[in-house]
């Protein structure tokens, strides 16, 4: 594999990852794989890429976890080998991956964050989603670009306030308190998410204490904020 | 995927259903598939409908031989009747009645599923008889059975079941007490959370924290539940540490947010810091 030095770093790390890499595919019991996934990972090389997505179709927890963390360690530079053969993920891995890409934050995984909110059987799955629709960088959007994303982000939020599993509520509002960041003080969206808070505040309308609270603490910070 | 906590042991019946259609399944008596989903559906749903809790108290009447071809065994809509009426909170109250029965039944694991739902449904009427199916102590009602790996009672769902509950009289403690030495870890650890709850003594609480750092994943899980139950939280660093599903612990936290003598009402500095460790779990 032939990369640019610029993004590759040195060629002796180049080697040692593709030696780590041979690790991770000879491994033969469930500790070597894990093991050997962790060294991968802790590599940081962007040619681990495609391999630490391989791991996560492996139904091996603990290196999945291992894979997701080097995945999101590597960033940007992960994201087109999560998104490439996404289809081709057996429904663990398609979990697996929803989550890196919800720790990466790249705008790129916006659809596969909104249909995992939205349609995934796994709460864990749903959880991660909520929470990384309101982390997506758009620091380096222009501005209608930005807005057109938030308000995606904001749907998607809203359309899962009442989903039947308390913790996805719960993340869908760190996902709301999060995205609010990105929304100036003035943006025409504030009064919608603010209203979406609201909804999860109140004890008429949600069940789950824990939830309410959180959502009493998001509004309090933003007021705090924005007044 | 396995061992994220987010499967729920349902057989699928294809597509969803809503009430009525559970209400339909759970009166066909000829077939203990559909009852035991539609069990479930209505506990899992809170089902507020008149005809719930009479319908699940006939349920839990209802035993038959095992068969294998109709691929729920012996009892299960029983037991699947019993942890639904241990959902529904104050409207199934009618039914502690027969749930006490049910705590005598031959079969340890619809007495399991009822003493469970007796500590769900907080029944101080079933502390009397909770505490007596204990009383025999570790020899006697914590010992294996001759020929099964299951105890003689289901210690751990009496155990939880008193704590839950939450009467703590001295006949009760005495009754607990030695279940802190049991063999097992998961008994011992229901024991010391049953402890924690009645007496608030903090060394409870430290014995589960010590749980925490079990070799086996599923003592780990056991005690991460039972802290989370307890609310105890000078928990909340060692739970977000535990070598466990980041769903377990967050399931944990919430405990120490919503249970114990102190639920919070609003969000303080303590408060705060649990919310936090929750929030880097999601």
């Amino acid at each position: 594999m032939t990369l640019p030095a610029s993004t590759t770093g040195e060629t002796a790390d180049l080697q040692l990852t593709q030696e780590l890499i041979e690790r991770v595919e000879q491994a033969s019991t469930a500790l070597e794989l894990l093991q050997a996934t962790q060294a991968l990972a802790a590599a940081a090389h962007p040619a681990a890429a495609p391999c630490l997505v391989d791991v996560l179709g492996f139904n091996n927890p603990g290196a999945a976890v291992a894979a997701v963390d080097g995945l999101i360690a590597l960033g940007n530079q992960a994201v087109e080998a999560i998104l490439t053969n996404l289809d081709g993920y057996n429904y663990g891995a398609r979990a697996w991956a929803v989550r890196a890409l919800a720790g990466i934050g790249d705008v790129r995984g916006l659809e596969v964050l909104e249909d995992a909110l939205a349609q995934d059987i796994g709460p864990s799955v749903r959880r991660a989603a909520a929470r990384g629709l309101g982390q997506l960088k758009m620091q380096e959007l222009a501005e209608a670009p930005r807005a057109a994303l938030v308000q995606r982000c904001l749907g998607a939020l809203e359309a899962s306030c009442g989903d039947g599993e308390w913790v996805v509520r719960y993340a869908v509002v760190v996902g709301l308190e999060s995205l609010a960041a990105e929304l100036s003080p003035t943006a025409e969206l504030r009064p919608r998410l603010r209203q979406a808070l609201e909804g999860l505040r109140e004890s008429h309308l949600e069940a789950t204490a824990v939830v309410r609270l959180r959502a009493e603490q998001a509004i309090h910070r933003l007021e705090a904020q924005h007044g | 995927m396995s061992g994220s906590g987010d499967s729920q042991a349902i057989p699928a019946e294809g597509d969803p259903i809503d009430e009525a259609e559970a209400l339909r399944r759970l009166r066909c008596s000829d077939d203990p598939s559909a009852q035991y989903y539609a069990a479930w559906w209505l506990g899992r749903a809170r089902s507020s409908h008149p005809d719930t809790v009479p319908l699940l108290q006939f349920a839990l009447q209802q035993r038959r031989a095992r068969d294998p071809g109709a691929g729920v065994e012996e009892n299960a809509v029983a037991r699947n009747a019993a942890r639904a009426l241990g959902k529904l909170g104050p409207a199934a109250t009618p039914a502690i009645g027969d749930l006490l029965e049910t705590l005598d039944d031959p079969d340890d694991g619809l007495r399991e599923a009822a003493a469970r739902a007796l500590g769900d449904l907080r029944a101080a009427i079933a502390v009397e008889p909770l505490r007596r199916r204990l009383a025999s102590g570790p020899a006697g009602a914590g010992a294996q059975q001759s020929n099964s790996p299951r105890l003689v009672e289901p210690c751990e769902a009496l155990l939880e079941a008193l704590g839950d509950i939450g009467v703590a009289s001295d006949e009760v403690v005495a009754v607990i007490r030695p279940f802190v030495e049991h063999e097992r870890p998961l008994i011992r650890s229901a024991a010391c959370r049953a402890l924690l709850q009645l007496t608030g003594e903090a060394h409870w609480g430290e014995q589960l924290v010590v749980l925490l750092q079990h070799p086996q994943l599923q003592v780990r899980r056991a005690a991460l539940m039972d802290l989370g139950a307890a609310g105890w939280r000078p928990a909340l660093q060692p739970i977000a540490a535990t070598l466990a599903e980041n769903s377990l612990k967050l399931i944990a936290l919430r405990g120490l947010v919503e249970q114990g003598d102190d639920a919070a009402t609003q969000v303080d500095s303590e408060i705060a810091a649990v919310l936090e460790a929750m929030d880097a779990l999601l």
